[in-house]
């Protein structure tokens, strides 16, 4: 922990980068993101299984990207990054949102973390990103910490659950999501933790014309949720965040790594696991398969 | 508002299943609806004058047209609108006949569906922009790719009207495949001597620039303004110095390391050559891989003799970039490869055929060069083995056209007529020999060409047997071809000395990757797509991209010349004005909630889109956007389909029309 509160000091004080966005811990099982921008601040900083949050959201931000223009050569932000939140770096940067060079990223061998605040780390709190990682050690870094470690092993409950789905028929995979999709209050918190979704202006909040129904009928509570789950495939990543988010508990994790499998499975597609990889989303193969075409 | 409906009858195609005159009336209720009608042919000349009075009676600001697609008379309507002082853009059309009458039985319910697409319509012409064509600039320069007889004849014929061009051939000599031609179709002259002079043109015309051993590596740009990189491959021979005399070629030492790839592999050539005697630039080049200096700084036997001080070992490849405002795509075929069965490829290949095994089974080029006069045989028929003049000979026609268990439906075209000519030029020249020819059917349309088949068949005396031929084996120095006489209904066998097999016309195989450089699209075979197959046979999709000869479809020396002169006019047509029109339905970025993401840039199939920087005030760049160039942009609205925040709309299809039409049903 040490290490890394030196070494971002160092950067802040070198003003090799204008803030650091980290974890601070707030209680013994309970993290919340900071941006740093005062060395003296780093000295807060933590990384451990509570640190939940995918920063990268941040990263695109008008405010924080600000940060690194008020001086006279613009500077960059370094980032405090789990290796599956460097795959939402890999995405961001694959989509023009951040460039490479602008910012430093700071990883960690990681051991899972846990799937909410306030629970203690243990294989049955284990977030369900987690259960089914392959990335434990992150694809791009400027900087690395901490040893290599095991996430435990936990029952992939997500996976059996998208099986179940995948056997209903079509009626009662309507019914199972209308009743999911009922409970959405419009809040829009999953798009707001999401570092994908960084459109200044979603097409949700646009009226002339109307997209998307915001009201709290099934019309108004399909389109949102449906348009979200293809705004983002073969684009999501799976940080998992917009399902630790929802208030109401919407498996929204069920819908994003369904067509995260389906990408994988008809175009060898994983989102965010590679700058060389053109994204799926706008490129084309001849050998691509139409299957999915109607 | 005041909009003016008018419905269209055309004749009876649509009253027939719409009732018009029900349309006309029901719409003339809807809201903003100021005058109604309905008329036997809006698009005749009293329909138009009729459309024209009423907008200026009535003082109309929009119309709406309800008759057939808009593909067919959507610009005849606009004219109208022109020319009663509405913008061309504020008249939307209600397909009542492809969408309504043509699709549909029931009376009652297709004048329900056509009052429904009216009023959809009407939404739409509600909420529509006047729109004014947009102006570019034209270069007017052209760029012709391949020095066959297809670039020849474009490059002659742009040159002529007075423009610059810039001619590129792969090559170290132009000609292409007609050089290689013996006598040509069906008149029997002699191919070189009616090309050469041609060549010669090309070469001294002062408005081309030749550039030869070449090859386009990029493009980039738009109609009128391209800007395209031509790769000038190191001949290793300085060309202004070079007077073509041909000393080195023949002091070259190395005889016997390479094929000529112009006679068809049936000669060797030095590793300092020109393709040919009549080649055009005469300037040589040297071929790396097999020249001794390349391989341990020895021998330069041609610099001892080149009086001119002409050859340059170190010279490199170059590259040269040109403005230009339009291409010129002629880039011409190759011929089916009969033997090979390559994984990976759609074509077959004939191994029963011991195509590659035996060396007197060749193919139509090859035969070519055998007939020629300045082929390796001096024009005398001998087979590549022995030199022996073969007494029986055999044709076969359709070798991989026209077969889809080999790869290709399509017909090649010019087979029939070769295979004639090539065995009528054996019979001329073996008396007492025997010409069999193998076809399927023949296909002889053109000036003079069922006379000519005739011709072959009554006073030649070549047989032709209707039939296929299943395997050719060789015994006793002799070619056993086995086929069979569908007409006779009987097997047939013949002991040839020699085989000739017109294989298909197939596009190079590098011709997808041309295409993919230049933006133009192409069919399964690699042959580049025109854009109508029967109103722009010429053209490709890409405006200002132009196509001539064989790279388009298998065609003969008439086709080519007449296609490349075609697209030649088609390029002056372009030139012949300092700015272009183009219609103004194009795409435009908001700026504002543009997230500068790219997908757009991606999937733009026309390489329209950019990137755009926002600064601040210290102009320091803090967002990068879209910016579509109107030149270049199309209107096909894939961006706009792709842009995951909506950011772009296409002009006179936004989103608030398409809604409104949705809203409307």
């Amino acid at each position: 922990m040490e290490v890394l509160r030196k070494y971002a000091s160092e950067l802040l004080e070198k003003k090799a980068v204008a803030a650091v966005i980290g974890y601070v811990r707030v209680s013994d099982k309970r993290t919340r993101p900071a941006i740093i921008t005062n060395p003296e601040d780093t000295s807060s900083l933590v990384f451990d299984n509570y640190c939940l949050n995918n920063l990268s959201v941040y990263l695109t931000k008008a405010r924080i990207k600000a940060l690194c223009r008020t001086s006279d050569k613009p500077m960059k932000l370094a980032i405090t990054a789990k290796p599956c939140d460097v795959h939402s770096i890999v995405a961001l940067i694959q989509e023009n949102q951040i460039h490479r060079d602008d910012i430093h990223i700071i990883s960690f061998n990681c051991g899972g973390v846990v799937k909410d605040f306030g629970l203690e780390f243990s294989k049955e709190t284990l977030a369900s990103k987690c259960i089914h990682c392959e990335s434990q050690k992150p694809v791009y870094f400027d900087k690395l910490f901490g040893e290599e470690k095991k996430i435990p092993a936990a029952e992939d409950k997500q996976l059996q659950k998208i099986n179940e789905i995948d056997s209903m028929s079509t009626e009662e995979r309507f019914e199972f999501f209308k009743k999911e999709f009922d409970k959405c209050i419009k809040c829009y918190a999953c798009r707001a933790v999401c570092p994908l979704c960084y459109c200044q202006r979603c097409i949700t909040d646009k009226t002339i014309p109307c997209w998307i129904e915001s009201s709290s009928h099934q019309r108004g509570n399909f389109s949102w949720n449906i348009v979200r789950a293809f705004h983002l495939s073969a684009r999501c990543t799976g940080c998992g965040e917009c399902e630790r988010a929802c208030p109401m508990d919407i498996p929204l994790g069920l819908i994003n790594r369904t067509m995260a499998i389906e990408a994988k499975k008809s175009f060898s597609f994983v989102s965010g696991r590679s700058l060389e990889i053109p994204t799926l989303v706008g490129s084309f193969d001849v050998k691509d398969s139409d299957e999915l075409f109607m | 508002m005041k909009i003016g409906v008018f419905i269209c009858h055309c004749g009876e195609n649509i009253s027939r299943t719409v009732d018009c005159p029900k349309v006309a009336e029901v719409c003339r209720n809807f809201p903003g609806v100021e005058y109604s009608t309905n008329y036997k042919y809006m698009c005749s000349d009293p329909g138009q004058k009729l459309i024209k009075d009423a907008v200026l009676e009535n003082k109309l600001d929009a119309i709406v047209v309800g008759s057939c697609s808009p593909h067919m008379h959507e610009r005849t309507f606009r004219n109208a609108a022109i020319s009663a002082g509405i913008n061309p853009f504020l008249v939307e059309i209600a397909n009542l006949r492809e969408q309504c009458s043509w699709v549909h039985d029931d009376v009652e319910e297709a004048t329900q569906k056509a009052i429904e697409l009216v009023r959809m319509a009407l939404e739409k012409v509600k909420r529509d922009k006047p729109l004014t064509k947009i102006k570019v600039n034209v270069t007017k320069r052209i760029l012709v790719i391949g020095g066959g007889i297809a670039g020849i004849q474009a490059a002659l014929d742009v040159a002529n009207a007075g423009y610059e061009v810039i001619l590129v051939e792969k090559e170290p000599s132009i000609g292409g495949h007609m050089s290689q031609l013996s006598e040509t179709f069906p008149t029997l002259d002699c191919s070189q001597c009616i090309l050469t002079p041609r060549m010669v043109e090309v070469y001294q015309h002062p408005k081309i620039k030749l550039f030869t051993y070449s090859e386009v590596v990029k493009v980039e740009g738009f109609i009128g303004n391209f800007k395209a990189t031509i790769k000038k491959k190191a001949r290793h021979i300085i060309d202004d110095r070079c007077s073509g005399c041909g000393l080195c070629m023949e002091n070259c030492p190395i005889k016997k390391k390479a094929y000529n790839s112009f006679e068809e592999n049936l000669a060797f050539r030095p590793a300092i050559y020109t393709p040919f005697p009549q080649a055009v630039p005469n300037i040589p080049v040297i071929d790396e891989t097999i020249c001794t200096h390349y391989k341990n700084g020895k021998c330069g036997m041609c610099v001892k003799v080149c009086d001119r001080e002409a050859i340059d070992f170190d010279q490199e490849d170059t590259m040269f970039v040109a403005d230009i405002g339009a291409i010129i795509v002629a880039t011409g075929f190759k011929l089916y490869n009969i033997e090979k069965k390559s994984s990976g490829s759609i074509y077959k290949g004939y191994g029963e055929y011991g195509y590659g095994k035996y060396r007197d089974v060749i193919d139509g080029l090859q035969f070519e060069r055998i007939a020629s006069a300045s082929g390796p045989t001096s024009g005398e028929i001998k087979r590549p083995s022995d030199g022996k003049v073969p007494k029986k000979i055999v044709f076969i026609q359709c070798v991989g056209s026209r077969d889809e268990s080999k790869g290709i439906s399509y017909c090649s075209k010019i087979c029939c007529m070769y295979t004639a000519k090539h065995a009528m030029l054996y019979k001329h020249k073996v008396h007492d020999g025997e010409a069999y020819v193998f076809y399927m059917d023949i296909r002889a349309g053109g000036k003079m060409y069922e006379e000519f088949v005739r011709r072959a068949i009554e006073e030649d005396n070549v047989k032709y047997i209707r039939g296929r031929v299943s395997r050719i084996y060789e015994e006793k120095g002799k070619y056993i071809v086995k086929g069979e006489d569908t007409i006779a209904g009987m097997p047939v066998v013949v002991d040839a000395d020699m085989v000739v097999l017109a294989s298909a016309m197939i596009p190079h195989d590098n011709a997808p990757l041309l295409a993919r450089t230049i933006g133009i699209p192409y069919d399964k075979y690699g042959f580049y797509n025109e854009a109508h197959p029967k109103l722009r046979p010429v053209e490709s999709t890409t405006s200002g991209v132009f196509l001539a000869g064989a790279c388009q479809s298998p065609r003969d020396i008439p086709d080519t010349v007449s296609m490349a002169s075609a697209a030649a006019s088609k390029a002056i047509i372009l030139f012949s004005s300092d700015q272009l029109e183009r219609e103004p339905v194009v795409a435009k970025v908001n700026e504002d909630i543009c997230q500068g993401c790219f997908y757009c840039k991606k999937v733009c199939p026309f390489g329209a889109i950019e990137v755009k920087d926002i600064k601040d005030i210290n102009g320091i760049v803090f967002k990068e956007v879209a910016y579509i160039n109107q030149g270049v942009c199309k209107g096909c609205g894939t961006c706009t389909a792709t842009c995951l925040s909506k950011s772009i709309e296409l002009a006179g299809f936004n989103n608030e029309e398409i809604f409104a039409q949705i809203a409307a049903l």
